[in-house]
């Protein structure tokens, strides 16, 4: 639990995007329809088929600020509300003050410029009102409670990571280190920017069956097929995230900002649950770089990542189907 | 000791971790012996060829100077390579944010180089995160983005007394907190004050700094000016009709300086958090 | 002064009222019969001195011989004819569509209005207006209005159902409603006005909207458009609304009959087959005044009531504008029985189901569902746009012996659905876009409707280009991603959801104008307009497969309308969704598979596990020296054993790790001990509190600046 030291306001401020556009090479401006950011999936998605080539997108914002912000009683002073577009992968922070629809409004707006050169994937914008609260200036006095994603190549506005999927022929691909993994149906790259699970399009069928959208029993094999590659994937990107964890000087490992903070604060709380996920980071980082407990740990992360890949639904599903096609043939 | 490779690429590319990691030999790692470059190149991704700007050789000859002027004390190459090597590599942040490039460069352009600069005293072993780690960790990355993050626009001076000190860029490099340009300027300005110098200081600072961020909006209570991005764009297309200069400081791209009332604003709150923080520099636990 | 119809035809209406001839008259005057014909037929007209002598004679006075504004009371006076029962004794009588619903005034505000909405006056293209009051009248009110309906003379009827009450819903019904009369001493009146409407007009017998209304329920049942007028299935609903099953009317009628226009009244209930006395009735009551053309001037018809009648009768109209009112006597509201009361302590504002029932929660409630049956079904009615007035307007206002308990509420239709008038209005002023960049925009498609050749005849008749308005839409537009569908009388007859829209489409509000509503320049509008009513059933809640349908057209005509479907749920879809790039590789499971949604994060999995002891109240201060000092309060699982815990207080920072503090004190305070600053639980307690404060000089940065977090962790710490 927390406590602030001054007096704030408990509900977040609501932050929305009323609009989106590129800016192209030639200067002009296209404005992109309103389906390119999602209000559920907080998310907007500037990778737009017709222009890869854009060099900035301007993305109109609006906030609304809790009951009480801009009240005439407000224990607070100078009142500012600011919109900061952050990204971890190039440390890139900018801030944009937004303007009071009108004196005593609760809603104010305002944009944030995207540099298509300052991302590789995804920014995150969050509004904070500041006012000077008890002489001491610079309080956050309430805050957005989750992030929008800025997605700079994601074409659908889907938020969230997602991991990368490619289909290589592994005996000739000109990747020569994949040639080693030729009789692999697929492996899982993790030391990419955001994890990468390779299809080897050398066994035949399989990138097929993967496509696959047909039903019946062969579904339920590609259900199968997809939990079990996707067990695999979160147990490699887990023990990845986890194997590569930045300590402080005394031994605390820091959450990694990129997608291994995302896949660490995803699955840790199926791998130590019960306790915070900086608790669990810890437990887990001492039991990997300690003298005991690695081992016995392989079983929780084993868990956490059926879990996450929804083993048992899909076995559950592949199960009774064979139970009905059972039946099928007696009948 | 790691010598130059007998193959050093033409040009820069591009080598993932999981292509890297056969050449990350324990040999390597002890820095007995490197490899040659042969097979190493035939699994790199290649750039594209009329970018002037992967051309390897005024990186090598800017590193072989390095290596000779710091030959007796290799940590103050940082402050020297650190600018010249961002004015040199003109990156967009976006490509700067490819590890891949940077894997490169540390193990088919300038293996040597990594031996000579992170080899352990003690251990006699080099980090493999010098290679192909995360940006505030590997050799060459790290060097880029504390000239990228510490630069006051065109101005690489604050670089140089940020590198001086490696508790600072260690310890700055791997918080958010300097994303921020004023809060990167204030913290070489306390330094340079005198007010934290040691690691111990400089960690407490940033202790103090981060636990009172938890409240405070610096970026409200210290603004900066928006950037203009055609001004990086300009000073990258720039980047084949200039050689670094290597006594006096390159220019680097011409961004419109931080505010200078931001930058002392902070830098006097900084120096009062820390004068008033009843742990002075002691390590904190947790 | 008022002007009253001409003194022939009311003289020769006055001697039927009064059973005489003209001979008869004549002699009492002491004319010849010759001169009163003259009179009757518009001959001549009698001498001002004369007036009085035919006043006399009539029974009246000489005011109401001169204004011929009503009626004498001469004859037989105003009352109740019952239907007798039939011949051979079947007991079938009673009105089945009446007694087929269950009371529910928002069905009563979806078939009133659009009775009201066909009956709009077009000419002085303004709106029809629909006011609905609720009154409840009590004691001497109630008494008073008792009479005026004469309720002696129905008490045995009624009497005469309770009696059957077992057998028959409808009994129960009536009975119920005769109780809660008598019993609670209250009656609901529902009055639903409409004003710039056609009114009643037409013969008491013959074709006609008066006839379709009052006399033949059960024909007009068979949605006979023709004749019948429009009044459908509406009326029905007025009497099944009654828990007496009578309803009052009063008309001002657009065309005069009898040469008048102002006060035609009459009642009318619906019984079921009862023995009353001597005599059997089948059904329905009329009260009005006797026929004297009727067989022993038995039936009842409409009368040209007085101002005062129509005041007594609660029917009084507030102008002189033509349209109806219709009074149902007993109104009740089942379907509201169903809401649960939770529900009603949230939506009612004023939060006054939260206190005692002052007995208003029931025509409050009837209030409440009446605005929001109105608000859902004609917001497009109600909505005007440009040069173009609406072609509704509603009001609803609730009364208690005339006093008023929740205040004339005028519906506006952009408060309950802001989207969806937002698009309409558009399409009036010509403010659509083409393509969606902004909150606030209305994008416009136009979609097919192919419409069939009659008669079952292969190929099409003519494409009729509907308009599509899609807009984003907030919470308060309901249902997100929905599609209404209109016609010409703008009400919605399809509410249906957009289906395969992907993940993360923003929430939208679709309008689709089809037929006349598309506008006058949309190809075969008349056409579709035509089509689709006829493929409306009863209800008018859809278009799909009707018996009119196959016959007019064939079995296979509601295809094109299943097609119009497909076709806006692909322009909705253009419209909200992005194209997804092709050439994505490894299926879309699998990538499904792989990725963090940032959503699920928020399905919360709890801090601790089940069985352990949570923390669940922090109050904290800063101290004299500068301390955090804390009371937090601890809920502890009902488990056998339960774990020591250790409370450990960090500060909370921007990134990195965050530091953690040193305790200076840490005490027990309740359901707990504390030992070695770690925490056990006293066994079976529930809850537990404990206090500290921190080592100041473990601090980094000063306690002002800090956010502090205390977190329990299983164990004995480290």
């Amino acid at each position: 639990m927390k406590f602030y030291p001054y007096k704030r306001l408990n509900r977040p401020i609501a932050l929305r995007v009323t609009s989106a556009s590129l800016k192209l090479p030639d200067n002009t401006r296209d404005l992109l329809d309103t389906s390119a950011w999602s209000v559920p999936q907080r998310t907007v998605a500037l990778g737009v088929a017709q222009h890869d080539d854009w060099t900035s997108a301007r993305i109109g914002l609006s906030a609304t600020l809790p009951p009480g912000a801009v009240a005439d009683d407000a224990p607070w002073t100078g009142l500012k509300v600011l919109v900061t577009l952050a990204d971890g992968e190039t440390n890139v922070r900018t801030s944009v003050e937004l303007r009071q629809d009108a004196p005593g409004s609760k809603e104010w707006s305002g944009f944030v410029e995207v540099n298509r050169d300052d991302h590789v994937g995804r920014a995150f914008l969050s509004a904070q009102a500041v006012a000077t609260v008890d002489d001491v200036a610079g309080r956050s006095v309430a805050e957005t409670d989750e992030d929008w994603t800025v997605d700079v190549t994601a074409d659908e506005p889907l938020g969230g990571l997602r991991l990368d999927v490619k289909q290589v022929g592994f005996a000739k691909s000109s990747r020569e280190w994949l040639h080693a993994y030729a009789d692999a149906p697929w492996i899982v790259d993790a030391s990419g920017r955001v994890p990468a699970v390779l299809v080897n399009t050398d066994v035949e069928g399989f990138a097929d069956l993967l496509d696959a959208e047909s039903g019946g029993m062969e579904n339920k094999v590609h259900e199968l097929l997809v939990t079990q590659m996707s067990t695999d994937v979160w147990t490699a990107v887990f023990h990845s995230a986890v194997g590569d964890l930045e300590t402080e000087s005394d031994g605390t490992p820091v959450f990694p900002t990129d997608w291994r903070g995302e896949v660490l604060r995803e699955m840790l709380p199926d791998v130590a649950p019960g306790v915070h996920v900086e608790e669990a980071l810890r437990r887990v980082h001492r039991r990997r770089t300690g003298d005991a407990g690695w081992v016995e740990l392989q079983t929780r992360i084993h868990y956490a990542a059926v879990r996450r890949a929804g083993v048992s639904r899909a076995l559950s599903q592949a199960l009774r189907a064979l139970q009905q096609s059972n039946r099928g043939d007696h009948a | 000791m790691i010598e130059k490779p007998y193959h050093v690429p033409l040009r820069l590319g591009l080598l993932s971790a999981a292509a890297a990691e056969p050449f990350l030999t324990e040999d390597l790692l002890k820095g007995v012996a490197g490899h040659a470059g042969v097979d190493l190149d035939k699994v790199v991704d290649r750039l594209p060829e009329d970018d002037p700007r992967w051309e390897v050789e005024p990186l090598r000859d800017l590193i072989e100077d390095a290596k000779h002027a710091f030959e007796d004390n290799r940590t103050q190459a940082d402050a020297w390579l650190a600018p010249r090597l961002h004015a040199a590599l003109r990156l967009t942040r976006r490509e700067a944010a490819d590890r891949r490039l940077w894997t490169h460069l540390a193990l088919a352009v300038a293996p040597d180089y990594v031996a000579w600069r992170h080899r352990s005293r003690t251990t006699s072993k080099i980090g493999p995160e010098r290679f192909r780690g995360a940006p505030d960790r590997q050799c060459f990355s790290r060097l880029w983005w504390a000239a990228e993050m510490f630069r006051d626009g065109a101005d690489y001076t604050p670089v140089v007394t940020a590198c001086g000190n490696q508790d600072l860029i260690h310890s700055a490099l791997r918080r958010e907190l300097i994303d921020h340009r004023p809060i990167a300027q204030a913290l070489v300005q306390v330094m340079e004050r005198g007010v934290a110098v040691t690691g111990r200081e400089i960690e407490g600072l940033m202790t103090a700094v981060s636990a009172a961020g938890a409240t405070l909006v610096y970026d409200a209570l210290a603004p900066d000016v928006p950037r203009d991005p055609g001004v990086v764009r300009t000073w990258i297309e720039e980047a084949a009709h200039v050689s670094v200069p290597r006594r006096v400081l390159p220019d680097g791209p011409d961004e419109e300086p931080v505010p200078k009332k931001s930058v002392s604003d902070l830098t006097d709150f900084f120096a009062d958090l820390f004068e008033t923080a009843p742990v002075r520099g002691r390590a904190v636990k947790e | 002064m008022e002007t009253g119809e001409d003194f022939g035809p009311w003289l020769a209406r006055q001697l039927k009222l009064a059973g005489k001839n003209q001979a008869e008259l004549a002699d009492e005057l002491k004319l010849t019969r010759a001169a009163v014909s003259a009179w009757i037929t518009g001959r001549s007209v009698p001498r001002p001195t004369m007036m009085t002598e035919i006043a006399r004679a009539l029974g009246t006075d000489i005011g109401t011989v001169h204004t011929r504004t009503t009626d004498t009371q001469a004859g037989l006076p105003v009352t109740w004819y019952h239907r007798p029962g039939y011949q051979d004794g079947g007991r079938d009588g009673g009105n089945a569509a009446a007694f087929a619903f269950d009371a529910d005034v928002q069905v009563l505000a979806r078939e009133t209005c659009q009775n009201s909405l066909d009956e709009r006056l077009t000419d002085n293209g303004r709106p029809v207006r629909v006011r609905y009051t609720i009154h409840e009248i009590t004691g001497e009110t109630l008494d008073a209005f008792r009479q005026a309906i004469l309720w002696d003379e129905l008490q045995p009827h009624y009497e005469a159902v309770s009696e059957a009450a077992a057998h028959q819903k409808v009994g129960r019904v009536v009975h119920a409603g005769v109780r809660d009369m008598f019993e609670k001493g209250r009656l609901v009146l529902l009055r639903v006005d409409d004003y710039n409407a056609s009114g009643l007009v037409g013969d008491d017998y013959d074709n006609g909207k008066f006839a379709a209304v009052v006399r033949r329920q059960l024909e007009s049942l068979k949605s006979d458009r023709g004749a019948g007028g429009s009044f459908g299935l509406g009326k029905a609903t007025l009497w099944a609304t009654s828990a007496l099953g009578m309803v009052l009317i009063n008309s001002t009628l657009s065309v005069p009959h009898e040469g008048r226009t102002e006060r035609r009244v009459i009642g009318r209930l619906e019984l079921p087959w009862r023995s009353v006395g001597d005599g059997t009735y089948a059904g329905p009551a009329w009260l009005g005044r006797p026929d004297p053309d009727s067989p022993g001037a038995q039936v009842t018809r409409s009368w040209w009531a007085d101002e005062d009648i129509v005041e007594r009768l609660h029917l009084t109209r507030d102008s002189d504008e033509p349209g109806t009112s219709f009074l149902i006597v007993g109104a009740h509201d089942v379907a509201s029985l169903d809401e649960s009361n939770a529900d009603r302590v949230v939506d009612d504002e004023n939060g006054r189901d939260g206190q005692e029932d002052d007995g208003t929660r029931d025509i409050r409630s009837m209030h409440r569902r009446l605005v929001e049956a109105l608000e859902r079904d004609f917001w497009a009615a109600m909505t005007a746009g440009g040069s173009r007035l609406p072609l509704l307007e509603t009001s609803v206002r609730t009364l208690r012996n005339g006093q008023v308990v929740v205040e004339e509420q005028q519906i506006d239709p952009t408060e309950a659905q802001p989207a969806r008038t937002r698009a309409l209005r558009a399409f009036y002023e010509g403010t659509t876009v083409d393509r969606l960049t902004e909150p606030g925009q209305v994008a416009l498609r136009t979609v097919p409707l192919k419409l069939p050749l009659a008669g079952g005849r292969r190929g099409t008749h003519g494409t009729h280009q509907a308009v599509l308005l899609v807009t984003d839409a907030g919470d308060k537009d309901g249902v997100p991603k929905q599609v209404h569908s209109l016609r010409g009388n703008r009400m919605t007859i399809k509410r249906s959801t957009v289906a395969g829209l992907p993940l993360g489409v923003n929430s939208f509000q679709a309008v689709l104008l089809t037929g006349t509503a598309a506008g006058e320049a949309a190809p075969f509008a008349e056409e579709a307009e035509e089509f689709l009513r006829a493929a409306e059933p009863p209800e008018h809640d859809r278009w799909g497969q009707t018996e009119e349908l196959t016959l007019r057209w064939s079995h296979t005509a509601h295809h094109r309308i299943a097609r119009l479907t497909t076709e806006v749920n692909a322009a909705v879809k253009e419209l909200v969704a992005r194209p997804k790039r092709s050439g994505d590789e490894g299926g879309a499971k699998l990538r499904k598979a792989l990725t963090v949604s940032p959503t699920k994060k928020t399905t919360s999995r709890r801090a601790a596990g089940p069985g352990l002891p949570e923390l669940d109240g922090l109050d904290a201060s800063i101290g004299p020296a500068g301390e955090w000092r804390i009371t937090a309060e601890v809920k502890l699982p009902r488990v056998d054993e339960l774990p020591v815990m250790t409370p450990v207080v960090l500060l909370d920072v921007r990134s990195g790790a965050r530091p953690r503090l040193d305790w200076a004190e840490l005490v027990a305070e309740e359901g707990c001990e504390m030992e070695d600053g770690v925490l056990r639980f006293t066994p079976g307690a529930r809850r537990a509190v404990f206090g500290g404060a921190t080592d100041v000089t473990s601090h980094p940065v000063r306690t002002a600046l800090t956010r502090l977090v205390l977190e329990l962790r299983a164990g004995q710490g480290e």
